[in-house]
């Protein structure tokens, strides 16, 4: 229909001033900025490629690409488990079986926390001392295994994927079964007058026909891999011990640009530089999320 | 669809049972655990608590500012709830169903902010509210919440918009209604459920975010309710069972709403991502 251009103003104007604002003159303004030295207050200096050149090759590198790394890992874990654990669920569920609807809300609870509050609430559940998961392994008697799980270099990381992973795994699962539930039973049914067992019909028939929904989810896993803050901050706090060890991208951005205690790198250049970083990696895929999103909207 | 035969079934029963359990156990030792002493809690971490005294509770919602933190997000995720609602639904109407130059170019534009993490963008953001004078204000935290979340709402209430038949609106317009009573009176009472959509996702998404407040908010009368519990949490660190009576506090509201509407919160947040 056509319609008065003081219409079209009226009721798109709020909103594009809004977005254009606080969205994308802020994404625009992290690439400007990213070229400036700059302490947030006083006089802003341009620096060119110096702080790119500093995050890529200098001392601050290290610390960097140890976060990138961690980045990293953590999609590559996460996405395993969220996937590979959400598909067996799904799947579990897309029988008729008593009681699924239960199951499916208490499956997605976790999701309703903030995560901030999951890792406090996990934090607690992990402390060496008196924290209930070493209290548990005790009790069952593998007290051998009990450790400062936040602590010990070699478990921290981890258990921040598994406490992530609790949260979001109810996400995935119904996500995955929504999926499973779209395909045409009869094809199902076919394959067991065919004499398919139920190995045959999941990884010949259920996967393949899941696998756009896989593809859709990675991206939105990496995309939030490479977003990790809120987690870390809150179970191993803004230094990301032990030794970095818990060290991300989302990390190393706040202690550089707001300034966590005893970092040698504070910037708010240097800061944007890091989330143009972020924004580097994350970008081709937030493309190819909103394109295929738009395709299967068309289809 | 799949059916399992008796140890299928089995296998999936005790599967799902130790998922529940590892999701349920940790809520529950949060909740007992926050009526304990720290003495009980070091002595019998598993045990119910001896008694059940409100003291924990009544401690940390006054330390925590809990009644504080509840108040702040209440206000900023209903008005940005109200915001969304209202901005993008008129956006969305404006570019579904009318002809105008640009028109799918704006869209795109709209689009654009759909995947890209804002977070990314929170030091102009920052600097941005600074200068208005709006950091430490929940008003600040309103308009960038309203921001942030406008694409998907956008984007959500055009495909159901864009389902509603253009004869309806044309039939309206020629019985003499304007371009604003076909939005109030023939689009918004059929696009209810999308609504209900992205009025549940924002509000999930702004009560629960805890990365901006850490940014923009120093003055503890202005913290959300995550907020306000992690300066707790950073101050009270020896005393266990407030700890846990405070994160019992902070997460009780949501959980509940949650166990009362499961349905429509997994169907709009689980729709929300994917759609």
């Amino acid at each position: 229909m056509k319609v008065k251009v003081r219409y079209v103003l009226l009721f798109i104007v709020p909103a594009l001033v809004l977005y254009s604002l606080f969205v994308v003159y802020p994404l625009f303004d992290s690439l400007v900025l990213s070229f400036y030295s700059w302490k947030g207050v006083g006089p802003k200096n341009f620096v060119g490629l110096k702080n790119f050149k500093e995050m890529f090759f200098g001392g601050f590198s290290k610390e960097v690409f140890n976060a990138f790394f961690h980045n990293i890992y953590f999609f590559i874990v996460a996405s395993s488990l969220e996937l590979g654990l959400g598909f067996l669920i799904a799947f579990l569920l897309a029988s008729k079986l008593g009681g699924a609807k239960v199951f499916r809300t208490v499956v997605y609870m976790p999701n309703m926390i903030p995560l901030v509050i999951v890792g406090f609430m996990w934090n607690l559940f992990l402390n060496p001392q008196i924290g209930l998961v070493n209290s548990f392994l005790k009790l069952v008697g593998l007290k051998s295994l009990a450790r400062p799980w936040l602590g010990d270099p070699a478990t921290a990381l981890m258990s921040i994927i598994l406490v992530n992973t609790w949260r979001h795994l109810g996400f995935y699962v119904l996500v995955i079964l929504a999926a499973m539930l779209n395909i045409s039973p009869d094809l199902i049914e076919a394959a067991y007058i065919d004499g398919a067992n139920n190995w045959k019909i999941a990884s010949k028939i259920i996967f393949p026909l899941v696998v756009p929904t896989f593809r859709t989810l990675l991206i939105l896993l990496f995309i939030g891999s490479f977003n990790v803050f809120d987690m870390v901050y809150a179970m191993t706090g803004v230094q990301a011990g032990p030794f970095r060890r818990t060290d991300v991208l989302g990390t190393v951005f706040y202690r550089t640009a707001f300034g966590g205690l005893g970092s040698a790198y504070i910037d708010m250049g240097l800061g944007a530089a890091v989330t143009v970083f972020i924004f580097a990696i994350v970008m081709p895929l937030s493309i190819l999320y909103v394109f295929l999103v738009e395709r299967r909207e068309r289809s | 669809m799949i059916r399992f035969g008796k140890i299928g079934k089995l296998f999936s029963y005790v599967f799902l049972s130790i998922y529940a359990l590892i999701i349920l156990v940790p809520f529950t030792m949060m909740v007992l655990n926050s009526f304990k002493t720290m003495r009980e809690l070091f002595l019998k971490p598993f045990s119910l608590p001896s008694k059940f005294s409100p003291d924990n509770f009544t401690k940390a919602w006054k330390f925590a500012n809990i009644g504080v933190g509840y108040r702040n997000s209440l206000f900023v995720a209903g008005v940005t709830v109200l915001i969304v609602a209202t901005l993008a639904s008129m956006f969305a109407y404006m570019v579904s169903k009318y002809e105008f130059n640009f028109r799918r170019t704006i869209f795109l534009y709209s689009m654009l902010g759909l995947a890209l993490p804002a977070r990314l963008a929170v030091i102009p953001i920052f600097i941005l509210l600074r200068n208005m004078g709006l950091t430490n204000s929940l008003l600040g935290l309103i308009l960038v919440y309203s921001s942030v979340n406008l694409p998907f709402s956008i984007f959500i209430l055009k495909n159901f918009i864009d389902a509603v038949p253009n004869e309806l609106c044309e039939a309206a317009r020629i019985d003499g209604a304007n371009v604003g009573y076909i939005y109030y009176r023939v689009i918004l009472p059929l696009i209810k459920p999308a609504l209900s959509i992205i009025a549940i996702v924002t509000f999930v998404n702004v009560w629960n975010d805890f990365f901006f407040p850490l940014i923009l908010i120093n003055d503890r009368s202005k913290a959300t309710i995550t907020l306000a519990v992690s300066i707790f949490f950073g101050e009270y660190s020896i005393q266990w069972p407030l700890l846990f009576a405070g994160l019992t506090l902070s997460i009780a509201p949501t959980v509940i709403m949650f166990l009362i509407f499961s349905r429509f919160f997994i169907a709009g947040m689980t729709q929300g991502a994917i759609k």
